[in-house]
Order: structure tokens, then sequence, then C-alpha cells
């Protein structure tokens, strides 16, 4: 295939949750290795939607998808939704770490579980996140002790403990104060400039400018346009793009 | 005045006492003062404990064989300190481990030394009575219906539709029976269903009545917990390549019994007192054991002293159970509600 180089293809997806209304609407679109891909649009567009596709939690009517060279069909194959979950992260919007479990468990769980690697060398790797992140000392917390910004950190070292190819973002900093904003997005700039690829949802146009290397407009389901950041947000090249970045930054 | 505080809780002193509350605290003091009298004087002085204090030892084990009640003693000494360690046991996770082990034997143990294990010669279970048949009918009946009702509530939540209306219609029809009707089945009708020479002692077959009858209301109280679970948790164990048996066992299932935890303390109280339902059917367990002694010419008319006796021991083991629920309601209380 001429895609392979690719981490994901989605080629002519779309869905619909009840009849007549597209959730998602003949979508087709590429992200290369490394690459940060942020996605944008208004409210109920098919964000979700969309990335949630990419490891099976959403499923589709029409179209496939290529994620790390395996490929969904529309009667997505469990075996392989598993095969990609094991190799993609993904961050919420809630957090949704597991509140009876100690940080440093929420993070080593899976890795013991589902990669059976051994305690002390998922815990060493645990921690080590836990250090890149700056919440070292939170290991033996839970998340209810932690502030929604920490929490958010814990939830991209959980992700990672998995050692992922590709990392998914769901609105990361909507559900977080302002002033908390910055300390999750710098952990996720400091992924992109190790190479991470990652589809990133999020309305921080700081974040996109300077991270993204090209930002995806959804609208009603549909790929309104693909750019790069400068372009998109200098001027971007579709009426409907432009009327939703004069709403959001003001 | 301190008078004042000692009535209300901190921070809301009241400041006004009328001519109403002082009379309601007289009354309640001089009622309250009137029977502790009362009860002190009757049991101190009219009382006669005889009834109580020469049959300590029928209370506890039943008519069971002599030589052999070191048995059960050892098993109830051994549930006390377990309990003792229990509820007292301020160790991290990490160090709970023998206790978690020693409760998982308890029963074994006890089945295990009570049919004479050691011995030369088994000895019938159904010998079995008083303080220690309760307990065995309580805990063998919560070992086997947990299982069977986290079973049934997962049945429940299931999308066949079988499984899930199957286990439904079971957890309501169980629901809809008294629990007497139920423990008449497995004395009575049981042996009927059995084909001939096999016999299955009625010890056994009160486990069996209760476990049925209980697990229906254990499923609904983890449905309760399983319920509140919210699917973002679910989400989140898919997302990090967790199978459904994992999320289930791992996830869903820790925070559910968290959840159901204060509803399932409820349920073994009431199945310590319930056991005493048993005393209808034969079973000479504590309240059967009292009723066997009120009926002997010796002790006939000390209904008073023997139901207060019994009282007291109803009361102890309730309440540590009650201790041991609020112990595990602390000790897996991660969002910090009660502390
Ligand atoms: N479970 C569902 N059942 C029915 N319709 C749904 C469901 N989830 C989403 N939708 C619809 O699908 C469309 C896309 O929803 P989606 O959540 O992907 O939007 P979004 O771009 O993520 O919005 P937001 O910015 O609010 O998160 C919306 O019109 C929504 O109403
Ligand atoms: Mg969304």
């Amino acid at each position: 295939m001429t895609f392979m180089k690719n981490i994901i293809n989605v080629v002519n997806l779309s869905k619909s949750y009840s009849a007549g209304i597209k959730a998602l609407d003949d979508i087709s679109l590429d992200v290369g290795k490394g690459e940060v891909l942020v996605v944008m649009g208004p409210s109920g567009s098919g964000k979700s939607t969309l990335i949630r596709t990419f490891n099976g939690l959403e499923s589709f009517d029409t179209g496939y998808l290529e994620i790390l060279g395996i490929r969904l069909d529309p009667n997505g194959d469990e075996k392989n939704i598993r095969e990609i979950r094991k190799r993609v992260g993904m961050v919420f919007q809630q957090f949704n770490l597991f509140p009876h479990l100690s940080i440093l468990e929420n993070i080593t769980l899976a890795p013991i579980k589902v990669q059976k690697r051994q305690k002390i060398e998922a815990q060493e790797h645990a921690l080590s996140l836990l250090s890149n992140m700056g919440i070292l000392s939170h290991a033996n917390k839970y998340p209810s002790q932690l502030s929604g910004g920490e929490q958010q950190r814990v939830a991209i070292a959980r992700s990672l403990a998995l050692k992922p190819d590709l990392l998914l973002f769901d609105e990361p900093t909507s559900a977080l104060d302002p002033e908390r904003v910055n300390e999750v997005l710098d952990a996720m700039r400091d992924l992109a400039k190790k190479g991470m690829a990652m589809v990133v949802v999020t309305h921080e146009v700081g974040f996109a400018k300077e991270v993204a290397d090209r930002v995806l407009f959804m609208d009603a389901g549909r790929v309104i346009e693909i750019s790069k950041p400068n372009i998109f947000f200098q001027n971007a090249k579709e009426e409907r793009s432009r009327r939703f970045l004069n709403q959001i930054i003001k | 005045m301190d008078y004042m505080k000692f009535f209300s809780k901190k921070g809301d002193v009241r400041i006004h006492f009328n001519i109403y509350d002082i009379i309601l605290n007289f009354l309640i003091l001089s009622i309250a003062t009137f029977s502790s009298v009362k009860i002190i004087v009757w049991s101190f002085f009219e009382a006669n404990w005889s009834v109580v204090s020469k049959n300590l030892a029928l209370f506890t084990f039943g008519s069971y064989p002599y030589h052999d009640r070191w048995r059960p003693s050892i098993w109830i000494i051994y549930l006390l300190i377990l309990c003792f360690f229990t509820i007292f046991n301020k160790e991290t996770k990490k160090k709970r481990r023998p206790l978690v082990f020693a409760w998982g034997l308890f029963v074994p143990t006890g089945l295990f030394l009570v049919c004479g294990g050691l011995g030369k010669y088994p000895i019938p279970i159904s010998y079995l009575g008083g303080l220690s048949l309760t307990i065995m009918l309580t805990s063998c009946s919560l070992l086997f219906s947990f299982p069977f009702g986290i079973f049934l509530a997962l049945c429940r939540q299931s999308e066949l539709f079988l499984v899930r209306n199957i286990s439904k219609l079971y957890i309501d029809f169980m629901r809809s029976f008294p629990l007497i009707t139920v423990l008449f089945f497995g004395q009575l009708l049981i042996p009927l269903f059995l084909p001939n020479g096999v016999e299955v002692n009625r010890v056994a077959r009160a486990v069996f009545a209760f476990t049925i009858f209980l697990s229906a209301y254990i499923a609904e109280d983890f449905r309760c917990g399983l319920q509140s679970i919210p699917v973002s948790q679910i989400e989140a164990g898919k997302v990090l390549g967790f199978n459904d048996f994992q999320i289930t066992s791992l996830i869903v299932l820790p925070q559910a019994f968290t959840i159901a935890l204060p509803a399932l303390t409820n349920q073994v109280i009431g199945l310590f007192q319930n056991t005493s339902l048993m005393s209808i059917l034969g079973l000479a367990e504590l309240l059967g054991i009292s009723r066997s002694l009120l009926a002997n010419p010796e002790f006939i008319g000390s209904y008073l002293e023997v139901y207060i006796w019994l009282g007291l021991i109803y009361w102890l083991f309730c309440t540590i159970i009650a201790m041991l629920g609020r112990y595990f309601e602390y000790q897996l209380d991660y969002d910090g509600n009660n502390r």
C-alpha cells in the first residue's frame, strides 16, 4: 500500500447515530509518523465521534480505517480493535482515572495486566513518567487528592506507560481551571517535541499554532479544511472556518 | 453555661431554654433513671441467672459431643481474634494480605474442625448447636451467597437477552417470598426432590435455603453499586487494552463493592439474626437451644433471663459485624468521604 508511512488513514468514513443526521460524513484524512494533528470545530460537529472511531470506542457505518497498519472495517473485528488499543493511548476530558487505585497503581495496572511486564520494571517506568510530568511526589496518593491539572497529567502518564505509537486527546484541558491549563499543555508540548504522533481535539489556539503540524476543521460531521496552522489561523481557506475562528479568538 | 452545650451539638448552642424544654428533659431523664434503676435491681437481686450460668456450654455448643468441644471452641476463638485484628488493624493495604488469607480460611477451617478433622471418627455436623451453629449457618451462607449474588448482579447487566431476563426473574421471584417459606422449602421439600437414598443434612439444607434467598438481595445491592459506575470508567479500561473480564474484576467490581458496602453490612447483620428462624424448623441454634431450655422443668419461667441473655449475645455479634463493616468502609474510602 502506498499509505504505509502513515500512522492513520481514514477513507470515506461515515456514521449516523439516528437515521438522517450524520455525525461523520464521508471523512478522509491521514496522519503521518510523528505528526501532530489538531482537530477543531463547533460543538456537535463530530470531533469526539471521529477520534473515538480510531480506537474502536465508536463504530461507523461505511468506509474504513487503518491505524498503525491495522485495518478496521465497519463491523469492527474485536481482535483488531484490541490490537490497536494496545498501541494507541487516549486521554479524556474528564481524566477518567480509577478512583479506587493509587496514582502509581493507576499507571502500572495496564502494563502489568495487559502487557505482562514485571511489576518492578513497570513501577520504575511509572515513576520516571511521573517525574517527567513533575508529579513524582503524588505517586502514592489517590486521584481524589489531586487537582484537575495533576490528574490529567497522571492520565497522560498512564497512557504513556503502555509505550504507545499514537496518542489521542479529546479536549484534555476543557475541564480544567484556566490557570491549570498550561501545566497540561506543557506536558503535551514535550511529547510533541519527542516525536510522538498525536491527534488532539482542542480549542487552545496558542497550543495549536505552536505544536500542530496541521489543523483539521470540522463542521456537521464533514471535513471543512485541513491546513497548516499558520495558514489556518491567519487566513483560513474556507469562509466557515473564518467564522468559527472569529468566534473563539476575541 | 455548659449545661446547654451538653444537649446540643458543637456550634449550635441554643440560647433559649423555654419551660417546655425543661419539662421534656426532666421527663426523659426521670424515665431513664427510673427504668435503669429497675433493671439494675431486677438483674442483681431478683433475677435467677442460674439458667444461664448452668448452661453456658449448651448455649455455645448445643449437644455437640462433650470430648470434642475444643473443636468449635478453637473455631470461635479464631473468629474473635480475627475480628479483633481486623477492626484494630491500622496497617496499609500491602500488609493486609495475611488477614485476607485468614478470613478466606475461616469457613473451611470451621467445617474441617467441627466435622471431626484430625480425629479418629467423623462427627455429623447436625450435632452442632447453639452459638456455634448460628455462626456456622451465617458464615457458610455468606460464603456461597456472595459469589452467587455477584454473579446474578453481573448477569442482570448482561447484553444477552436470555441471561439478563432469567437473572431478573430469579431475583424478583426470590424477593417475593418471605424468608421463612424458603427455609421451609429447604427443610421439607428438598428431600422429596432428591433421589432415594441420597440424604443431605439439615444444616446443609438450611445453608442452601439461606443462600438462594440472600443472593437475590446481595445481587440487588451490587446492582446499585454497578449502576453507579460511570461508563467512562469502562471506556478508560477498554482504551488501556483490558479485556472484559479484567475490566469487570479490576475496575468495576472493586468500585461497586465499595458503594454497596453499607447495604451489604446490613444483609450480613440481617442474616445473622434470621438464622434464628431455623429454631422453628427444628435446628438447635441459639434461639432453638433457648426454647428447649425453657421447656425444661428445672428452668421453667426463666423467660426474661434467657431472652435478655440471648439479646446480649445477638447484640454483641451484630455490633462486631457493624464494626467490621465500618472498618472496611474506612479502608476502602478512596474518595475521603468518611475521614
Ligand atoms: N450517543 C449518541 N447518540 C446519539 N447521538 C449522538 C451520540 N453521541 C453524539 N451524538 C451526536 O453526534 C454529533 C457529534 O457529536 P460529538 O460528540 O462527536 O461532537 P463534538 O464535536 O465532540 O462536540 P463537543 O465539542 O461538544 O464535544 C452530535 O450531533 C451529537 O448530538
Ligand atoms: Mg466532544
